[in-house]
């Protein structure tokens, strides 16, 4: 090896990044603020997981196969509640999004169109749930009307996001042989959007099947109640049987409306790939 | 005018007209009947929802007139700077763990095919379970209270975030990672110089993401009685509050709209 | 009868794409437009349907004044003006005869247009186009699943349903090979012939101008610089229309006597 230079080799000075040190030393203080003020005894974190412990051998050891007739009605009926909302919200949205989309109509309607989008976004479906229920009582109804006006808001955007990834070639030919507004929309846009619009609608229903299990804690029907009840009159047995369902149920549905997906998705020609929207990850209630 | 009839004298035939696809037809039907299945099942009526929704109510009443100055109150501020604390740890708890988890279960963060395959089915079941059940369990098991909204957005988090950051993983360049083993790095030390760096400005703007998430999930905890400004929700609901109860969700809205400014802004410097 | 009259496109960012053009250009003419790129052939041609409109002096095509319609008057005059295109621009997802079917959109009511149930008459009308591009066999196929030279016979066929006085085509062989190319120009040739359409057709190539043209008109900078039939067009006048010396690139057929 050759030598090295006599002397030290000095590096040139590392520059500062104040960004960095700010947001790191903002962070360091919001979570030190938070752990030492936030209301919480910490002792009682150290018997968690025995309690956790003893509540799981209680709901799984004590599980009663009797339970699960009537279990599974309830989580059927929570998805004939995530189906409902599901198409309520499609009716609405899929007018709307056209309405959302820049290179469909102009510039201030769809960002109006938008607006209405992101209000609707914002409000958590437990939060409508709690609104319905005044007016549907602690029925089903209460859970559909949840889901299908919080579901507006996120169809309307993942669809308007397809709108404006269309090809614009059917769109100018269809000018080109004079066609008026409606025609356009019909022969030009529709037959380009169907498909990723279906795919969409299901995973969308894939997801509110979680919102809708969710909904019952709350007492807008469907299996979340049955486990509300059991785990408030520590039925142990029966909210284990419960839980088990809802992952068991949420998982088969998955797999069916993931298959019809991927069918439609592939049956197109073009070499783009539909992933999974964004939405994969922020769960039920969230949407 | 061109006269087409002139050219291609004999009426041409179409070739017969395919039928449609099975699977489209299937589908279709199969929609058709799941929808009018379910209807039955929740007893779906038109006439129900027009008359519940013109009805008068203090619901819509409230929702017009909301009381702006829940903010001013003193057990609704506390509520929302739990709800706060409750975000900011459920994030730095679980979204920290979540990097080394989703280093887990990828094939050149772990070699033992065995715990891959446990980390990632634990990954997959954390994620079937919502946020709300979370806290649901742990308000039974652990007690009502914030620790159990704690929990509820650790679990939740975790799911997140190693969900995230497991698929920028990926997407990785291999190259550093060889060239690290080739240097002799051991798994530790490889995965910090050449895995990190990596997926470090991703897996931040992960975090961030994770932390605007939070805070709208921490909303609806209390409801379940897992702490935070669900419990005032809860309140005013049960006292049949509307204009107090629509107040608060519009003054967390704003909350939640100025954090999700700043982090965006954030998460694009980021990236 | 196509008439511009001191015509001048300028577009909103100020470049200029058509400069005090005049020209006439009579009924059932083949004409083909050559020019560089970015000599304003695709202006003129869309200048004609009213895609895009004059900034300043007149366009009569066959005797209306392109550029006093209302949107209604430009539906009206594009439904009679056929336009085919470099990119085909079909409905991939949609079968060829659906395709072929937009040709009828003007003419069909609407509310049948958007149940997509078109009059027997329209369809037939749309299996006739397909048979005048010999490409029936394929009226039910999805078009996505044809060739290129395939599917720029259904951009044929869909202009053709228009029953069009006039066939615009811009660049319509430059995404197709070489023989494919000839099969596409022959049919427009053709139906030019025997149906008496006007057809204006932008080319890139030079060897396959001289061959179809019956005039040729050729465009540097958004100014006419040359109108002469197909026969006059030698090579001196290629290189005054390109204002450079000819290369290989220009010819379809890469040493292609001109
Ligand atoms: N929509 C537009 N907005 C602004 N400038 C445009 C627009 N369309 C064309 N131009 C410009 O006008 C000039 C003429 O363009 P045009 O498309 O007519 O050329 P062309 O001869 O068809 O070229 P090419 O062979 O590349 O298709 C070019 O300088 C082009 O950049
Ligand atoms: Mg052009």
């Amino acid at each position: 090896m050759p030598a090295p230079p006599a002397g030290t080799v000095e590096l040139p000075r590392r520059p500062l990044d104040v960004f960095r040190w700010v947001f790191g030393a903002g962070a360091v203080v919001l979570i030190l603020w938070s752990l030492l003020r936030i209301d919480i005894k910490w002792s009682r974190l150290w018997d968690a997981p025995s309690d956790l412990w003893t509540i799981g051998t209680l709901m799984f050891g004590r599980m009663e196969s009797g339970d699960i007739g009537k279990l599974s009605g309830a989580m059927w009926e929570s998805i004939a509640i995530a189906w409902l909302g599901t198409i309520i919200a499609a009716v609405f949205a899929i007018p709307l999004s056209f309405l959302a989309a820049e290179n469909l109509v102009g510039r201030p309607v769809a960002w109006v169109t938008r607006q209405v989008f992101n209000i609707l976004r914002a409000v958590p479906e437990v939060i409508l749930a709690l609104a319905f229920i005044p007016l549907f009582g602690l029925t089903p109804m209460a859970g559909v009307m949840a889901i299908g006006v919080g579901s507006i808001g996120t169809l309307g955007k993942l669809f308007y996001e397809i709108h404006e990834g269309i090809k614009t070639g059917p769109l100018e030919a269809a000018d080109a042989v004079g066609a008026s507004r409606l025609q356009r929309m019909r022969w030009g846009v529709i037959p380009q959007v169907t498909p990723e619009m279906t795919s969409f609608l299901l995973y969308r229903f894939e997801v509110n099947i979680r919102a809708s299990a969710v909904l019952g804690l709350v007492g807008a029907g469907g299996i979340g109640s049955d486990i509300s009840q059991a785990l408030l009159f520590k039925d142990w047995g029966t909210a284990g049987l419960g839980l088990i369902i809802v992952v068991v149920g949420t998982i088969i549905v998955d797999t069916i409306s993931g298959a019809v997906r991927r069918r439609i998705v592939s049956g197109r020609q073009s070499a783009t790939t539909t992933t999974e929207p964004e939405l994969a990850i922020t769960g039920g209630v969230l949407g | 005018m061109t006269h087409l009839d002139t050219v291609v004298p004999d009426a041409p035939t179409l070739p017969r007209k395919p039928r449609p696809a099975l699977f489209t037809i299937a589908t279709i039907a199969a929609a058709i009947a799941l929808t009018i299945v379910t209807a039955r099942s929740v007893d779906f009526s038109f006439g129900e929802i027009i008359g519940n929704l013109s009805r008068k109510n203090s619901v819509v009443e409230g929702l017009l007139n909301p009381d702006w100055g829940q903010i001013w109150s003193r057990r609704s501020r506390s509520a929302f700077i739990e709800t706060l604390q409750l975000a900011v740890l459920g994030t730095a708890t679980g979204a920290t763990l979540a990097l080394p988890l989703a280093l887990w279960t990828t094939t050149f963060g772990n070699p033992n095919r065995w715990i891959r395959t446990v980390v990632r089915s634990f990954n997959n079941v954390n994620r079937a379970i919502p946020d709300l059940l979370w806290a649901s369990l742990f308000v039974a098991s652990v007690g009502i209270g914030a620790l159990s909204g704690l929990l509820a957005l650790f679990f939740f988090s975790l799911a997140v975030t190693t969900k995230l950051t497991s698929d920028t993983l990926d997407g990785i360049d291999m190259g550093p990672i060889e060239a690290a083993n080739a240097a002799g790095a051991s798994l530790p030390k490889m995965l910090r110089t050449a895995v990190v760096p990596q997926i470090l400005p991703a897996y931040a703007s992960f975090v961030l993401y994770n932390f605007e998430l939070n805070l709208r999930a921490s909303a609806v905890l209390g409801l379940v009685g897992a702490g935070g400004i669900g419990l005032r929700i809860e309140f005013f609901r049960g006292r049949g509050d509307w204009e107090a109860l629509w107040g608060l969700v519009f003054m967390f809205f704003i909350v939640v709209f100025v954090v999700e400014r700043l982090s965006v802004t954030l998460r694009r410097r980021l990236v | 009868m196509i008439r511009f009259e001191q015509a001048c496109v300028t577009y909103p960012n100020g470049v200029v794409g058509m400069k005090d053009l005049d020209l006439t250009i009579d009924d059932g003419e083949f004409v083909v437009i050559v020019g560089l790129s970015g000599a304003g052939k695709s202006t003129l041609i869309r200048a004609i349907n009213g895609l895009v409109p004059l900034t300043s002096g007149r366009l009569d095509v066959n005797g209306r004044d392109v550029t006093k319609l209302n949107r209604s008057g430009l539906r009206e005059l594009r439904s009679g003006i056929g336009m085919i295109f470099q990119g085909f621009n079909l409905v991939d997802r949609t079968t060829v005869l659906k395709n072929v079917l937009m040709g009828r959109l003007h003419e069909v009511p609407t509310w049948r247009t958007l149940i997509g149930r078109y009059p027997a008459a329209d369809i037939d009308l749309a299996a006739r186009a397909l048979q005048r591009v010999e490409i029936l066999e394929k009226a039910y196929s999805r078009a996505s699943d044809l060739s290129g030279g395939q599917r720029q016979r259904v951009g044929i066929a869909r202009a053709l349903a228009q029953e069009p006085a006039i066939i615009l085509a811009d660049e319509p062989v430059a995404s197709l090979d070489p023989p494919t190319s000839h099969v596409v120009m022959r049919y427009l040739q053709q139906i030019s012939r025997e149906l008496g359409i006007t057809t204006i057709v932008n080319l890139h190539f030079l060897d396959l101008a001289t061959a179809y043209a019956d005039r040729i008109i050729g465009l540097r900078d958004g100014v006419l610089v040359f109108d002469g039939p197909g026969s006059d067009a030698d090579e001196q006048v290629f290189e005054s229309i390109y204002g450079r010396s000819l290369t290989a690139d220009d010819t379809m057929t890469k040493h292609a006597a001109l």
